[in-house]
């Protein structure tokens, strides 16, 4: 079921080996402006094929708006992004090729309230993948039963809770079988006691080899699954380390204020 | 020489109430048509459509219908179309109504969760899927109060048409009450 075409990576990028296949995302030189303000500043960024990515930092420091601008919800002043090694580009084909490669969570679900999760679900194979109902049933019903909601296919989303919820819009996301995945912070929305139903599912995800780039404040859960943590501060990369490194000897003043901040 | 007001009058009455709601259904039914189509095109992403989209309801919503009911009645002559109370009404009721309909459900669309479109996007769906499986369900939940009114002053906005000639309600009961020697009736 899984369309990454490398192998499994690494977890540690210490180690990694370079690989032959283009990187799975690659940021050069983003800037991005909301009328004055400016909300990247030559972002550089790459991310291989099978990583995982934690982007962490304080709120309005870019990092929301960066993996916005991965799947073309936002567009850029300034830069190139490429994925998969191809360069984007603004035709309206052209984004929706994209879009169909990179799945989605956000941190509010956006789950389609008037449908059922099972039609929530197959709604994005039928018209984007063009598989019949059927087939694009097994599909959902496939990743319902991964994400372990395969009993709540019939519900509409105000039925369920927050963590069901977003467990569910992640079946939905990977039910294009997307080849990257980004999480926006996933977990933000949730009653504490509902993280880490949605964090399991995130890090079985991961186990499986997934490219994610995950903007997230669950420090746990980069230390855990994360190959590398990027901190942003102002719009800008500050520090960009492995989990170790980045939690136990943070190099920037800001980051290290940060990391006691939310400790 | 005045008449007797009697059932058969009354009955003359009641039987035009048919064209009234005639009338109505068809300025409805292309108002709807010509509303989505407004509404849509005002929450486009092409500026040539938003543009025309506003002038037209800038147009209709801001001269009086008694107005566009003359234009259009007179009108049909200039463009070589037979002078015809039906068809006049029938137009400019719905050229009236897919103007406020426009505004009523472009309101509609604007009031949806803008994350719902997102995450369309996200999921790499098209404009028709985005719009005729997520956005338009979920306006029209919103809609349906503000519609409903609209329809009552649709409904009402009918009479209007009596004055070009066109035999509804309003006109049914004057002609009834007018000797048929009155010039004006």
């Amino acid at each position: 079921m899984n369309a990454l075409s490398s192998a499994n990576m690494p977890s540690k990028p210490g180690s990694a080996p370079k690989v032959q296949a283009p990187p799975a995302v690659r940021l050069v030189g983003i800037e991005k402006w909301y009328g004055a303000f400016q909300a990247l500043k030559s972002v550089d960024l790459t991310v291989h094929s099978g990583e995982r990515i934690v982007i962490c930092g304080p709120s309005g420091s870019g990092k929301s708006t960066l993996i916005r601008c991965i799947n073309q919800l936002e567009s850029i002043e300034s830069g190139t992004i490429e994925v998969n090694g191809t360069k984007l580009s603004s035709s309206p084909a052209r984004v929706r090729e994209n879009r169909r490669e990179i799945g989605m969570v956000f941190q509010q679900f956006n789950l389609f309230p008037h449908m059922t999760i099972l039609q929530n679900c197959v709604l994005g194979p039928i018209k984007v993948r063009g598989l019949d109902r059927t087939e694009a049933e097994k599909i959902a019903r496939h990743y319902l039963d991964r994400v372990r909601i395969p009993e709540q296919a019939d519900k509409y989303p105000a039925q369920l809770s927050g963590g069901q919820q977003q467990r569910v819009a992640i079946a939905r996301a990977l039910c294009l079988q997307p080849q990257i995945m980004l999480f926006d912070e996933p977990t933000s929305a949730l009653d504490p006691e509902m993280v880490s139903e949605v964090l399991d599912t995130m890090i079985d995800l991961a186990s499986d080899g997934m490219t994610m780039i995950c903007v997230t404040h669950e420090m746990g859960f980069a230390r855990k699954v994360a190959d590398r943590v990027i901190f942003m501060d102002h719009g800008e990369i500050i520090e960009e380390n492995d989990p170790v490194g980045f939690f136990d000897a943070p190099r920037h003043a800001r980051t290290q204020s940060f990391l006691g901040q939310i400790a | 020489m005045i008449r007797e007001f009697g059932t058969n009058e009354v009955i003359y009455i009641v039987l035009a109430l048919r064209w009234t709601i005639a009338l109505s259904l068809i300025a409805f039914a292309g108002g709807a048509v010509g509303g989505l189509a407004i509404a849509l095109m005002r929450v486009s992403r092409l500026g040539v459509a938003r543009l025309f989209a506003v002038g037209f309801i800038r147009v209709f919503q801001g001269t009086p219908l008694l107005m566009q009911l003359f234009i259009v009645y007179f009108g049909l002559n200039i463009i070589g179309l037979p002078t015809n109370a039906w068809l006049a009404a029938a137009v400019a009721l719905a050229l009236h109504a897919a103007a406020f309909l426009g505004e009523i459900w472009r309101g509609s669309i604007q009031a949806v969760p803008s994350g719902q479109g997102e995450a369309a996007d996200a999921l790499a769906y098209g404009y028709v899927t985005r719009m005729k499986d997520v956005i338009l369900p979920q306006a029209a939940r919103i809609a349906a109060a503000p519609t409903t009114g609209f329809l009552v002053q649709l409904i009402k906005s009918t009479s209007l048409a009596s004055i070009i000639g066109f035999t509804e309600l309003t006109r049914a009961a004057r002609s009834s009450a007018t000797p048929p020697s009155n010039p004006f009736w």
